[in-house]
This record gives structure tokens, sequence and C-alpha cells, in this order.
């Protein structure tokens, strides 16, 4: 029935639009997969702020190839079945002809599943399970966030050496927390640390009283935590109230921007993230008040990670778009490959490449504590350390990941 | 058995706390036999509402606001504890106004009532106060941690589970030991009878679901500073009130209590021992309970079994 009334919107009109079409600027539809409810729907609204930003900055510069670039969004409420159901959608019944979001690496596993069945290009702009550029690699998908094994190396080494070797991980119990997990248990075992034990936290847990008892009972030198979304701030909430936040210490693992905005107050441990608004680096001042400009009156004042991962995969995904000089995906994936970015143009303190065997983004890694000196009440990060690509790339991650070869990709144009 | 004691002690406050969550949902169930889908939402919005009222910027003209501000922040909230579930009550009542046409309906008429009135408070809040995390702010008497064999814990946990367990007597008190509760069970029980000897029913229905707007309410300020003051807060509250009730046995008060403290049990011995396990073990208990006894534990005997 909608292909019927599709079919018949195209022949009897909008006249207007189907005239600019025959004049070859048709605009170029891109599917935002971002979460608007659950676990992560605060990130994936700031996701959708910066990948919109990038758009909007694209089209007022005269659009890509002479074409402007609309989009669709939906609502992917963190559940897997709905991300693969509304990735489905926007392929076939929406034309989409490339996808942009995720937080949830189940989500994003999802829609790369579906994405992978049609050849259609998909931005995963912030799920950081390292399964993503390995195990659960594609062709057709790019990972921009660093993913948990890039923070475990950045961070994991040293606090071996310097806090104590007796370990407990806090593990969210779905693949992202389970392959950051495993990669963190890697780390310490490579730097002479010991897992003394590992607890697995369902999704949506509200009271984590029963893990902190644990934990003070097995009295470890670190907790590493891969806990995300809603779930960290609970966590987060009770560690303050505890006062744990002191001993052990504690590392875990990425703080998403939108988790730590408004409960600055329980921030605590060592974390990971790839990017802050305070760096003091050429073009960040810039960007925070673009981005400002574009998100008047939004939840949060200033861009932080999320957004600034769905800014830059979306910028650079039309800027490969623009470098293809066409839409064919293949052509835009060789692209995307080949990618590299400066570090002045990313923001960050070393140049940024995306690796053509995982397609995973290798960029600097930045690890950060609470500050106990604040600029203003934005200035909720002090950055302690940046890694530089290299050093903090998945190594293992190569050998996970299998390539689909470009002729066995289904063609796609836009 | 030292290892195993903070454990049970950890499971009971969280026990009594599902048992606060549950009471204002047994209660409108127990009279009005209608399944208030609406309470985790009255749940964030007692949350929100008490925020609103002990953080920098209350609601107030500003010479009140600043003389607000004044008072010391114990003094502050604890007003708010009662200023703020009366504040909510308000939506409870504008709820049952609505809800007047649907009763004597199928009750699928009321939980749809009530499932439109979640979403349009959740979105109300979202319009509001957006999609940002808050804290409630608390006294520092009731903050903090203290050492107890060896352990930390939260004073803030232990001065809820008393304050859920007051709140649980006081019910109970009102229901069984006054005119008000004689007549609520006898409205639960028979409502024609009560109407023939001249009580204003409509009236005792609005008053019972204004109460149990209060206490979600008040549930809602006293777990917020556990699990975070945020805009779908009330799915996370309203999913374990409905399972303790059904555990307990629908309209029974000593049932709810009694399932809040075995839920509470149960979350917290297998988050420390089988921790994948720890939200799984509440789903389980339910499908063990109502495999053998249809009714809940307290409940009146129910269709399943007849």
């Amino acid at each position: 029935m909608a292909s019927v009334i599709g079919g018949t919107g195209s022949f009897f009109g909008p006249w207007k639009e189907n005239h600019a079409w025959a004049q070859g600027a048709k605009p170029i539809k891109l599917g935002l997969t971002c979460d608007a409810s659950g676990q992560y729907g605060n990130s994936g609204q700031d996701d959708f702020r910066g990948i919109k930003m990038a758009i909007d900055e694209v089209n007022a510069k005269g659009g890509v190839l002479g074409r402007q670039v609309s989009f669709i969004t939906a609502d992917t409420e963190t559940t897997p079945a709905t991300g693969s159901r509304v990735a489905e959608r926007f392929i076939t019944r929406e034309d989409c002809t490339i996808l942009i979001g995720a937080l949830h690496s189940g989500v994003a596993n999802a829609i790369t599943q579906v994405a992978s069945k049609y050849g259609v290009i998909y931005m995963n702009t912030n799920s950081s399970a390292p399964s993503e550029a390995g195990e659960n690699c594609s062709r057709v998908k790019f990972v921009w966030d660093g993913n948990g094994t890039h923070f475990s190396k950045a961070s994991v080494k040293n606090a071996v050496d310097s806090v104590g070797k007796n370990w407990m991980l806090l593990t969210n119990d779905y693949v992202w927390g389970h392959t950051t997990s495993a990669a963190t248990k890697a780390q310490v075992e490579a730097a002479g640390g010991k897992i003394i034990d590992n607890l697995f936290v369902p999704q949506n847990t509200r009271d984590f009283t029963a893990y902190l008892l644990k934990i003070q009972q097995a009295k470890p030198d670190v907790v590493a935590t891969a806990i995300g979304g809603d779930d960290i701030k609970a966590l987060r909430e009770q560690v303050a109230q505890l006062k744990l936040d002191g001993k052990p210490a504690w590392i875990n693992n990425q703080q998403d921007w939108p988790d730590v905005w408004g409960a600055p107050d329980s921030l605590f441990g060592v974390f990971g993230t790839t990017w802050y608004h305070k760096l003091q680096l050429p073009g960040v001042a810039e960007f925070v008040k673009k981005w400002q400009a574009a998100n008047k009156n939004g939840p949060i004042p200033v861009p932080g990670n999320v957004s600034y991962n769905g800014y830059m995969s979306t910028r650079e995904l039309l800027r490969a778009i623009e470098q293809a000089g066409s839409t064919n995906n293949v052509k835009i994936i060789k692209e995307i490959e080949n990618l590299k970015v400066s570090a002045t143009d990313r923001m960050q303190h070393f140049d940024a490449y995306m690796d053509p065997v995982t397609h995973q983004m290798q960029q600097t890694i930045y690890l950060a504590r609470r500050n106990a000196k604040p600029a203003d009440n934005t200035d909720l990060f002090e950055i302690i350390s940046w890694t530089e690509p290299k050093s903090a790339a998945d190594d293992a991650a190569p050998g996970k990941c299998k390539l689909t070869p470009y002729e066995q990709v289904p063609t796609v144009d836009s | 058995m030292f290892d195993l004691l903070p454990h049970l002690l950890n499971g009971l406050t969280l026990g009594l706390l599902f048992a606060l969550i549950a009471l204002g949902f047994m209660l409108i169930v127990g009279l009005m036999e209608q399944i208030n889908l609406a309470h985790g939402s009255l749940f964030a919005l007692g949350a929100y509402v008490a925020m609103q009222l002990t953080g920098p910027r209350p609601p107030l003209p500003a010479d009140l606001a600043k003389a607000w501000l004044t008072l010391p922040l114990g003094w502050r909230y604890a007003a708010t504890l009662v200023i703020a579930p009366v504040i909510v009550s308000l939506v409870g009542m504008l709820i049952e106004l609505c809800m007047r046409r649907t009763y004597g309906k199928d009750p699928l008429y009321g939980l749809l009532l009530t499932f439109g009135a979640a979403m349009v408070i959740e979105e109300l809040i979202r319009l509001v106060w957006g999609t940002r995390d808050y804290v409630l702010q608390v006294p520092s008497a009731i903050n903090g941690g203290f050492l107890f064999g060896d352990l930390i814990w939260s004073t803030y946990r232990f001065y809820a589970a008393g304050i859920a367990a007051g709140i649980i007597g006081l019910v109970w008190l009102l229901i069984e030991k006054t005119s008000f509760g004689a007549t609520v069970k006898a409205g639960a029980h028979d409502s024609e009878i009560v109407r023939a000897l001249g009580i204003n029913l409509s009236r005792l229905r609005l008053l019972v679901f204004v109460f149990g707007t209060m206490l979600a309410a008040i549930a809602g300020i006293i777990v917020a500073p556990i699990w975070g003051i945020r805009p779908h807060m009330g799915v996370d509250a309203v999913i374990p009130a409905f399972l303790v009730i059904v555990l307990g046995g629908v309209g029974s008060f000593w049932g709810a209590v009694v399932a809040g403290l075995l839920v509470g049990l149960c979350v917290g011995l297998a988050g420390a021992y089988a921790s994948e396990w720890s939200l799984l073990s509440m789903y389980i208990l339910l499908v063990a309970v109502v495999t053998f006894r249809a009714r809940g534990l307290w409940g009146k005997k129910s269709v399943l079994e007849a």
C-alpha cells in the first residue's frame, strides 16, 4: 500500500519537488537513528544536535555536490529491535541512503545488520563497544567514538603501577559492558594486575548498594566500571552517598557529557573522553560559540563528546561525498577509508585517521577527572592526559574484523 | 554469616522503599479497582516539585523567594515534604475527575485513561524541566555515610527506610483505626451498600485517589536522592509497584508491605551473590508465587482459582 501511495505521489505531484529533482537537485536524504528515550535518550538527543549542526552548516554553504542535505529522525528507544525497525523503515520506505547515530552498542549492531543487507553506509557516531570495530565490523559502517579498549589502554597500566594490582570490574550486562570489561581485564593482566571479581549489572539497575557492599567487603585497590547512560548516573549518586569515591580508586571507562551534566557533584574517579569544550586548542572556542548559537535554550549549554562525535562524523561524511564527487556508496566508503584529519581540524592534540581495516576512527584519547577548580559552571573536567591514537589503538581488532569485499556490497546511490 | 548480614540489612531497607512506592498504588487498586498507570509519573512529579522548591530558584514572587531561601535547607526540606505532595495531589484530583466517566464500565477505559495521563505528565515534565538530570538537595544531617561493622553505610538510606516504615505505619493506622479507613474498606468491599448508607462515594473515591497520589509524590521525594531525578524515573517506579501489589495480593495492605520486603531482599541478595540475576530475580519471584497462588500472597480469591 505504501509503495502504491508513494508511486502515485511521485506521479501526481508535489510538482515543485519533482521539478527540482528533474534538475538533479534532489536532496541527499540521511536517516538519523538517534535515541530519544530509554537509557541513552539524553545522549541520543545530544548526538542529534551535533549531527544537525553539521548538516545545517553544509546546507548554508549550498549543500553537497550542489544538492541540499535533508534528514529524517525517529526514536530508536535504546532498544536493538526498535533500532533495527527504524533502520529498515528509513531505507525501504523513506529512501534514506545513509544512516547516522547510536549510543548503545546493541542498537548500533542491530542497525549495522540492516545497513549491511542493503549496502547503506552507516556512521556509528557514539557507541563504544570494542566489538563494533572488531567482530561486529562492517564494510558499510564507520565507528567514530573511542572504544572501551582505547580508554583502557590509556588508563590501566598507569593505574596498576601507581594504585594497585587488585582490581574489581563492574560491568553493564550487555555487549558494550562485556567487551569493554574484557578489554580492561586483558590490559590489567598484561600490566601485572589481577581481577578479583567481575560484577555484572543488569541494564536499568537503579540501586547499586548490593554491588557497593560487595566491593567494600572485597577491598580492591581499583574498581573499573563499564556502566553507561542512566545506570552510571545512579551509580555515581550512590557512590557519592556512601563516600566511596576516594578509596578504592575508580576508573570509569568513559563519561559521556550528557551523563555528567546535571549531576556534577557525583563525578568521581578517572574517566575517558574524546573531547572537551575547554581544551586549549585552536578552533575549540569558535566551535563552542557556533554550537551554542545553533542550540539556544537547549538542555545542555555546551557541546560535549557526544555532540562532538555526531558533528565530526557527519561533517566528514559530507566532505567525503564532495571529494568522491559521487553519492555512490562504494566510492564514499573508499573516500572515508582513506580519511586523515589534522589535529587542528579535529580540535584534538594529535592527527586522527580512519583505520581502513577495522573502520575505527583512531584519535586522541583523553583521561579526565573532576575539576576541583572550575573556571565556570560548565568546567566540570580536568584533563589529566592525552594519548596519541597509535598508542591507544586496539591491536586485537584487525584480527577480529572481516570486511566484505567491495564487489559484494549492494550498490546504493542517492 | 557476617558477610551475609549487610546484604540482608540492605535488602530490608530496599524492601521498605519498594513497599512505600507501592502503597499509594495499592490503595487505589484496592478501593477503586482501577490500576493507576500514572502512579509512576506522579512519583516523578513529586521529585521534580520538591527539587524546584528546595532548589536555588523556587517558583515564588521575588520577595517571598528571598525569604524562603534564607531558611536553612533542613527547614525547607521538611516543609517541601508536605507542600510538594499537596501540589501533586491537585494533578491526582484532576485525573480522578476525568476518570469518573469510566466507573462501572470496562476497566480498560480507566487503564487507558491513566496510561494517557502518565504520558501527558511525563511530556509536561520534559517541557517544563527539559531532559537533563537534577539532584534533590537534602540536609547534611541525613547525608553522607557512617561506619558500621567495618563497612561504610549511607545515612540517607537508613533515613529513607525509617521514613518509609513511619509512613507505612501511619497509613495502617489511618486504614485500620479511623472511620475514614473503615469507610474506605467498606467501599472496597461493597460500594452499593456504602452508597445506600448515605456516604458520598464520589467524594470517597476522590479522597482515596488524592491520598494515593500524595503517597506517590512522597515516595518520589524520598527515592529521588538515591535514583536521581530524570523524566522517565516514573517508569522505574511503576513496574516494581505493580509487581509488589500483584505479589502481595491486590488490595492487601500487609501483602504489599511483605511483598515489598521480599522483593527488596531478593534484589539485594541476588545483587550480592548472583549479580546478573538481581533484576530478574524479582520477576522470577513473582512467577513462582502466582504459579501456585494466583491471588498473590494475601489477596482475595482470584477468578483464576475459581
